[in-house]
């Protein structure tokens, strides 16, 4: 079975972009969804795991460090990847987040072949 | 504290880039003694602040044409296809998030802590920021893909001023 990839962000502009990007990387995913927040993230966590999110952290109502902590929560989100895609660079924010449960983290901008770098281990 | 000078390369080498990474745009300064595409009469104005020690807002401005270019470029469409105003906003107000991001990474050893917020974008006529008179500022044009005209902009003081 192909892998799922659920992106994460508040803006409807990054979420395509990161898209784009993601293809352009040669990573291939068979099912992709978006969310609009980590609220709307949860709720469809809640109704189905996905192999890997790319996450945003600077997004109203729950950001995305809260959303990495809710979703280790769920037992169906076991074995999902996540991975911050933020502007932040501040390595105390980067360590915090990771030692949240996030398996990587990817700074905007970014070109596809960090994407590549920073996913396709995740994905073997 | 950090030079003007050094805030204005960074800002600029930030732009960049941005540019270069995400919209495939090659970006280069105009100087004051040189032409340049005016900026158009309608333009959009994307500005996100930051506070800290150092604190301020930084803005990109563009003509709605140069921003709908600049969306294209990011999302690979067409430049010619229609993009809805909230399309060619959010374009600008993650640019101006995504500089903003460049920029802090590359003076927080320098200027300490910077709190960003969201972007703001506005649609109008000779836009411009403000912080008061006690604010100096940055302004940086750039020549995008010697055809649009952008305005960059760091307005900012020190926390306490």
């Amino acid at each position: 079975m192909g892998k799922s990839l659920m992106i994460v962000d508040d803006s409807a502009t990054m979420r395509k972009i990161i898209m784009r990007t993601v293809r352009m990387s040669g990573l291939e995913f068979d099912r992709t969804e978006e969310a609009g927040s980590g609220v709307e993230a949860l709720q469809k966590l809640e109704g189905g795991p996905v192999d890997v999110i790319l996450c945003d952290i600077n997004m109203p109502e729950m950001n995305g460090t809260e959303l990495v902590k809710k979703a280790r929560e769920l037992a169906s989100c076991s074995g999902t990847k996540i991975v911050m895609v933020s502007t932040e660079s501040a390595q105390d924010l980067i360590d915090q987040v990771m030692s949240d449960g996030a398996d990587g983290y990817i700074t905007k901008p970014f070109t596809p072949e960090k994407f590549q770098e920073k996913l396709a281990p995740l994905l073997n | 504290m950090i030079t003007t000078m050094s805030l204005r390369d960074s800002l600029l080498d930030s732009a960049k880039e941005v540019f270069e990474t995400m919209a495939f745009m090659a970006l280069e300064e105009v100087h004051e003694d040189q032409e340049a595409p005016g900026l158009e009469n309608e333009t959009l104005l994307g500005t996100i602040t930051f506070k800290g020690d150092l604190e301020g807002c930084l803005a990109i401005c563009c003509g709605c044409h140069c921003a709908r270019t600049i969306g294209a470029n990011m999302l690979g469409a067409d430049p010619d296809e229609p993009m809805s105003d909230d399309e060619m906003s959010d374009a600008i107000g993650e640019v101006a998030n995504m500089v903003m991001g460049a920029l802090k990474a590359r003076v927080q050893d320098e200027v300490g802590t910077m709190e960003v917020s969201i972007p703001s974008v506005v649609r109008g006529r000779e836009l411009r920021n403000s912080l008061g008179d006690r604010a100096s500022k940055i302004t940086v044009t750039v020549n995008l893909e010697e055809e649009h005209s952008v305005q960059f902009s760091l307005l900012y003081r020190e926390s306490g001023d």
